[in-house]
Formats: C-alpha cells, structure tokens, sequence
C-alpha cells in the first residue's frame, strides 16, 4: 500500500510540475464543440449525452495511452526505472498508483465537457444516478488496468510512439464512441465489445436516457472482465518485462 | 560473514552491432571479491572494465550469467526481497532523479519506496539535505541544480532507507573539490557507524584516503585486491626519493652505485626519481644529494594512481570492451 501511495503522490506531483503531460484535457473543449456542432445536439437532445460522454472517452483512453503508457519507458529513459527496481518496493504496485493519478486526472475531462456543453445551452439531466456513478468507476478501473499493459508494452518495444499514434482514432470509432457500433460493419461488432470503452459509453449514456437502464449488469461484468483481464496480462507482463531486461541487461537504456 | 561476497562472477553482453552477430562483450570474467562488513572497498579500472556491471548485480537490477554474489549472506539473484532493503544505491550522473520535482519530494519518493514510515520521512529527508549541504536548495527543482549537486542528492538518496551497504558508483563525479573532500569525510563517518562501501572510482587520490583496501579490475578481471599501500608496494619493493633540481653527473652516479635500482625523471619532468634497494641506503643517497645542494627532497611509496597506471596501462582515451 505504501508503494502504490508513494506512486499516486509522485505522479500527482509530477503532473503539477508538468501541466503539459495533460495537454490532451486542452483538445477536450474542442472535442466537445465539434461534436455537439455535428449532433446538433441543443435541437436534438437525445444525442447530448453522446456528444459529452465521446470527448470525456476519448480524453480518458488518450490520457492511459499516452501519459499512463509512456510512464515505464519515460523513468527508463531518465535513469530512475533502474533504483525504483531495485528498491524492495513492488514495481507493479508503484506503477498502478501512479496510473491510478493520471486516470483520475483525466476524468476532469467530464468535467470540462459538460461545462461547454452547458455554455452552448446543452443541460444534461441524470436520470439514472447508480449507472453514472457506476460508470465512472468501472471505466477508471478498466482504463488504469489497460494502461498499464500498455506501459509494460512499451518497454519491450521500444520506440513504441508509432503504435500509440495507431491506436488513438482507429479506437475512438471501433469503440463506437464517436459512431454507434451499429453503424459499423456487422462483422466488425464482435472485435468493437473487446474495446472496454464501448461498454462505457453504453453505461454512461444510459444514464442520461428517460426508461430503465437496460443490461446494466451485463455491462458491468464486461467492464469487471476486461479491467481483470488487463490486470492479469499486465501483472503478467511486467514480470516477465522485468525478468528479461534484468537478463539482456538493458533497464538502464535510454 | 561478509557485506559482499563475490565468487566466479561471469557476465557478458550480446554484440550491439546489427542483430547482435558480433561477439559478444565481457565484462565480468569469473570475478571473486569480498567486502568486510564496515569496510571501505574501492574498485579502480578503466572505462569498460566491468566496475558498474558489478554494481548493478549487486543492486539486483542485473542477472549474471554464472557464479554468485551475496549481500550479508543474501544471494543477489534468488533473495531480492532480503537483498535490496540491505543496500543503498547511488549509480550517480546526471540521470536517476525526478528533474521537475524538488530534492526534498524525491528524497521523499525514494524513502517511502524502502518503506520509511511515513511519519519518519520528512525529518530523515530534511537530515539528510542538511548533511549534505542542500537545506537552501530543498524545495527547488533538481533540474535546475548543478552536477555536484545533483551528486550530493543522490548519495542523500542512497541513505535514505539507513542501508547497512552501500554500492557507490562514481560518486563524486561532477564535485568541486571542496565537495569531494566533504564526501571523503562523509565515507569515513560511514565507516564509523558500521557500513560497509563498495566505491568505484577513476579518483586514485580519493581510494587512496578513504579505502581500507582497493582492487584493480580491467577486462572483467581482477588484477589485485589489497590495501592502497599493499598495492604501491607492489610496484616497489624499495624505497623511493623524489628530488628536484638533481644535477646529470649526480644522476649518472646514483646509477652506477649498487645500493640504487632505478633513476628516472619524474612525470613533471623536473623531478627526479630514484628507487634504492632497503631502507639502509636511503641515508647515503640522501647525504650524496644534500652534498650535491639538492635541497627539495621527499621519500616515498608509489601512490595508488602509478599503480594503476603500470598495471591497467596508459590508453589515453581508448575504451577496451
């Protein structure tokens, strides 16, 4: 616990120290504008949600996959992968604090879409309180654990900028977060629910829907399910990252 | 037991030319080396000689391909857990600190990854800054601090956890010499709560004052381990005088008497070194100089950097790996 404190404190301390680690919360208000342009949403209310919950998505999986991912290899780089590791502390509890802050800083973007939602005259009503808050939670727990097999990633490939890049837009719409999954080709509906952030959305959006929330817990335990498989595939990774740049000799590269 | 048994200690690293098809490099080739506890052992060689290889395995951030090593009896490789609360690291340079944070949150940072209680931590942080001459600087960012700073914060890091060895890796690189000297201080007082040091170090003259005893390692082998004046032994097993102003017939004298085995100019080019056979003939050799009005006269053993460089050799700035 302490390990995963002393990570959470240093990445919030390092985040204040550099505001430009969250610049992608800059590019929200935009986001915001642009899709509540194209939904036309003040006319067309049931889309609101919509166009506020994208931008919030979008800013929570570009914020893991560009400053929670790139954390391992950025200590790799400045020279302090080497004494985290060899301190008695766990690397993995370490870094999931420090993912843990930058998840919840990203979550601001909310915030910050539904305040230029609210200045281009677009209320949103919650109608479903339990599934936002649920929501919320579950989206911050999978998109810390995807986080971090993306962090583990990274150090084996490194030079991993490139594939970052790829998985930013493609992801935003395979997810269906930007275009619903049912507009998407039949076959590719499959390969869009392994994307966490499609069942997200659905939860989020449900929230603000008049009607019943449907399949709530279907969408939880899909949530639970993938936050447990990246666990796993990141705890998984981490060790086995570790055991070979231990062996190759190549913790202290840059 | 000891702080630090080493024992056929073998590690290489694959070729980094294209696609590793080159020979592989060694840097450590079947190595034993021991530290007592509350020693201070300083290990001396070249750039590429296998000094920081050690230092990582040790630290537990490196595998080695063969032999063991243990720390107070603690293998390096199979009791991580026991091993690394033992040690304090201090790899040093530039890199291996959070530039945008301020030295007192990295001290912070780091004692609460060796499990510092909370309520212990600020004040070992702020104890630690004040020996080493950082309280001004506590709450700045350590990009904006000097090398030697930065130096000085790492070695503040490394102590962090009361660590009963510490492995230092060049620690005093980028110091002025006001600092180094501080640090000399520093490693005695080490000494003298019972902790063991392994330094490595280019600065003869720093092992020379603060090791109990040094060892030479080049090419992943070590050439000698003993006390700094064991090793200048080595060299000679005479005495030594160093003159300057020594005439050319009274040196061409001093050569042809028995009881002197070698004179030769010193590195200056003004000195004039002469090596006699015992202890005896130093007192005739003196009076012939004094005769000859050479009045700036030492006696002496060759010092711990002649050493190195008659047994490592003069590369200039060639790294053999």
């Amino acid at each position: 616990m302490n390990a995963f404190r002393a990570g959470l404190g240093l990445q919030a301390a390092l985040l204040r120290r550099s505001p430009g680690d969250l610049h992608i919360l800059a590019t929200v208000p935009l986001y915001t504008l642009i899709l509540l342009a194209m939904t036309d949403a003040p006319h067309r209310p049931g889309l609101a949600p919509d166009a506020i919950i994208a931008p919030t998505l979008m800013a929570l999986w570009s914020t893991a996959l560009f400053t929670a991912g790139d954390l391992i290899d950025r200590d790799r780089y400045n020279g302090t992968l080497e004494p985290t590791v060899a301190a008695p502390a766990g690397l993995a509890q370490v870094v999931a604090g420090r993912i843990s802050a930058v998840t919840a800083t990203g979550l601001l973007a909310f915030a910050e879409a539904w305040a230029v939602g609210r200045c281009f005259g677009v209320h949103l009503t919650v109608r479903h309180p339990l599934p936002l808050v649920l929501g919320i939670l579950a989206t911050s727990l999978t998109t810390a654990c995807t986080a971090a097999v993306i962090a583990a990633l990274l150090v084996l490939t490194r030079g991993g900028r490139p594939y970052q890049n790829s998985l930013s837009f493609p992801l935003y719409l395979l997810s269906g977060i930007v275009v619903p999954i049912g507009e998407l080709p039949h076959w590719l509906h499959p390969v869009s629910r392994l994307v966490y952030l499609s069942w997200s959305a659905d939860l989020l959006r449900s929230a603000f829907r008049a009607g019943p929330p449907r399949d709530l817990p279907v969408q939880l335990l899909a949530l639970g399910l993938l936050a447990a498989a990246g666990l796993a595939c990141a705890g998984v990774l981490l060790r086995r990252v570790l055991a070979r740049v231990r062996v190759l000799g190549t913790l202290g590269h840059a | 037991m000891n702080a630090v048994e080493v024992l056929g200690l073998r590690r290489h690293f694959p070729s980094s030319s294209r696609g590793g098809r080159g020979t592989p490099r060694t840097a450590l080739d079947g190595i034993d080396l021991t530290v007592g506890i509350g020693e201070v052992h300083a290990l001396l060689g070249p750039n590429g000689a296998g000094k920081t290889t050690l230092c990582k395995i040790l630290a537990t951030v490196l595998v080695p391909d063969a032999g063991t090593a243990r720390v107070l009896g603690h293998d390096v490789v199979t009791e991580l857990a026991a091993v690394r609360p033992l040690i304090g690291c201090v790899f040093g340079g530039d890199r291996g600190l959070y530039g945008r944070l301020s030295a007192r949150r990295n001290l912070l940072y780091w004692g609460a990854l060796y499990g510092v209680p909370g309520r212990e931590l600020r004040g070992r942080a702020a104890g630690l800054l004040e020996r080493f001459g950082l309280t001004g600087h506590a709450d700045e960012r350590v990009e904006t601090f000097s090398r030697g700073m930065k130096q000085r914060l790492h070695l503040a890091r490394g102590l962090m956890h009361d660590p009963r060895v510490l492995l230092l890796d060049e620690p005093t690189t980028g110091m002025d010499p006001v600092s180094a000297r501080d640090f000399r201080t520093l490693i005695g007082e080490l000494r003298g709560e019972g902790r063991s040091v392994l330094l490595t170090t280019h600065d003869m003259a720093e092992a020379e004052t603060v090791c109990d005893r040094a060892t030479l390692i080049d090419g992943g082998r070590i050439l000698h381990t003993a006390t700094p004046r064991q090793l200048g032994a080595l060299l000679s097993r005479h005495e030594r005088i160093e003159a300057t102003g020594v005439p050319a017939r009274l040196a061409d004298a001093l050569r042809a008497r028995p009881d002197v085995t070698s004179v030769h100019d010193g590195a200056d080019g003004t000195t004039t070194l002469i090596e006699v056979t015992d202890r005896e003939a130093l007192a005739p050799v003196l009076r012939l100089l004094i005769d000859a009005g050479v009045t700036e006269l030492a006696t002496a053993r060759p010092g711990l950097e002649e050493v190195y460089l008659r047994l490592i050799g003069d590369r200039g700035m060639e790294v053999v790996r």
